[in-house]
């Protein structure tokens, strides 16, 4: 009934994978990146969209004409720091698409002008402190353990902070951050500021917790995408495994010097 | 009265984090607001659940069942999709100081020795996280699975 030109659907294609991929790059679950891209594919005309996931990367299909025209496309997707505001923008310019009957330069528009919603950095740095000394209450410090726990946890973010802007592989990085923060709440069992050295230690490497590639995993596999699922897994399990060995690392500095 | 100012204290500093680490996943400025009180209705909740002698892998199944429900409830209101609200209200449920005693349990068998009691502080407190963090993630799937069979997007 629509008949849609080869040409069209090739740039309807490519505005639904650019959208698909930012989605994936930053941090989305699988069923809301498909639901998405089925939505749009059926707001700018196509017949139906499918799409096929891997961590890695997105293969999408857009049929029209009784399902005899066909235009697939293939994007990598590079995976960013977790942004929740561009997932949202992008879910939001989908809505607007199917509730205006916006075409397709509109997506391609509003792609190129969606901006991180960037908080000031020293806020955030606060912030995750303040988030691990909380922790540190809830586990069942003391209030010098409270304090140390902020200290360490506000150098850790300011260290994780520096890293993500010198561009450091994510493994690195969270390394390092986990070895700084070890070391300085170390100073609680070091001169017994503390009564719970251990609480603070694990408060302060609490803000390194990948909670949400674990998260997204459990999602994932439960929705029925198994192998998004593990990827994200593996992923989680890495950092965490870099975060270990910073630890391992900051312990056996200090079991050298005698402590 | 001791006991309603513990559960605000707790309310109060489990809001906090919650906050912190939405800020660490940008979420949009108005959503902050949602996450800091989803983050004190679930560590609330955990807590009175446990107040009630339930363990703490189903008290905190429970609480994100509850989070996810709450969440969906948002994000139909206000069409933002609900990680954004689901993942930074849990953190405080994160099995932190579980995980954490599993690998340095693991540290002092590499160090010391493997002995009986290493490895039974090791699998009691690794167990707790895994199964913990299970709890977490199936609780927020469950409102979303039921949602599933309507076979339309949620919002």
């Amino acid at each position: 009934m629509n008949n849609i030109t080869y040409e069209e659907q090739t740039k309807i294609t490519r505005a639904i994978i650019k959208a698909a991929v930012l989605m994936l790059e930053f941090g989305a679950e699988s069923k809301l990146i498909e639901d998405t891209a089925q939505r749009l594919g059926k707001a700018l005309g196509v017949d139906s969209v499918e799409v096929s996931l891997i961590p890695s990367a997105i293969v999408l299909s857009t049929l029209n004409n009784n399902q005899t025209q066909s235009v697939t496309t293939t994007r990598r997707a590079h995976h960013k720091p977790i942004n929740m505001s561009i997932v949202c923008d992008v879910q939001k310019m989908c809505i607007d698409v199917e509730k205006y009957k916006k075409d397709v330069d509109y997506v391609f528009e509003s792609i190129k002008n969606i901006k991180p919603n960037l908080y000031n950095r020293w806020l955030v740095v606060f912030m995750v402190g303040l988030s691990c000394a909380s922790f540190a209450y809830l586990y069942g410090a003391d209030l010098n353990g409270f304090l140390i726990t902020f200290l360490a946890a506000t150098v850790a973010m300011y260290v994780r902070h520096e890293l993500a802007i010198k561009k450091f592989v994510l493994i690195i990085s969270f390394g390092i951050t986990a070895f700084v923060a070890t070391l300085i709440a170390s100073l609680s069992q070091i001169y017994e500021l503390s009564n719970t050295p251990n609480i603070v230690m694990t408060a302060s490497v609490i803000l390194l917790a990948p909670g949400f590639p674990f998260v997204n995993s459990v999602l994932d596999a439960v929705k029925g995408y198994l192998s998004m699922g593990w990827g994200r897994w593996m992923q989680a399990l890495l950092l965490s495994i870099a975060t270990s060995i910073g630890i391992i690392l900051a312990f056996a500095l200090l079991s050298m010097r005698g402590w | 009265m001791e006991i309603f100012t513990e559960y605000l204290l707790n309310a109060i500093f489990s809001a906090i984090p919650a906050v912190g680490f939405a800020m660490v996943f940008n979420v949009p400025r108005t959503a902050l607001i949602f996450c800091a009180l989803g983050g004190a209705i679930g560590y609330t909740t955990r807590f009175a659940l446990m107040d009630l002698n339930m363990p703490i892998e189903l008290a905190t199944f429970l609480a994100s069942t509850l989070i996810g429900v709450i969440a969906l409830y948002w994000s139909r209101k206000y069409i933002v999709p609900r990680p954004v609200y689901t993942i930074a209200s849990i953190i405080p449920l994160l099995p932190g100081t579980y995980a954490f005693t599993a690998i340095i349990n693991l540290l002092q068998m590499n160090a010391q020795g493997v002995s009986p009691e290493l490895i039974t502080i090791f699998i009691d407190n690794g167990l707790k996280a895994v199964i913990i963090l299970g709890g977490i993630g199936f609780g927020l799937a469950i409102p979303s699975l039921v949602f599933m069979r309507y076979n339309r997007p949620i919002i």
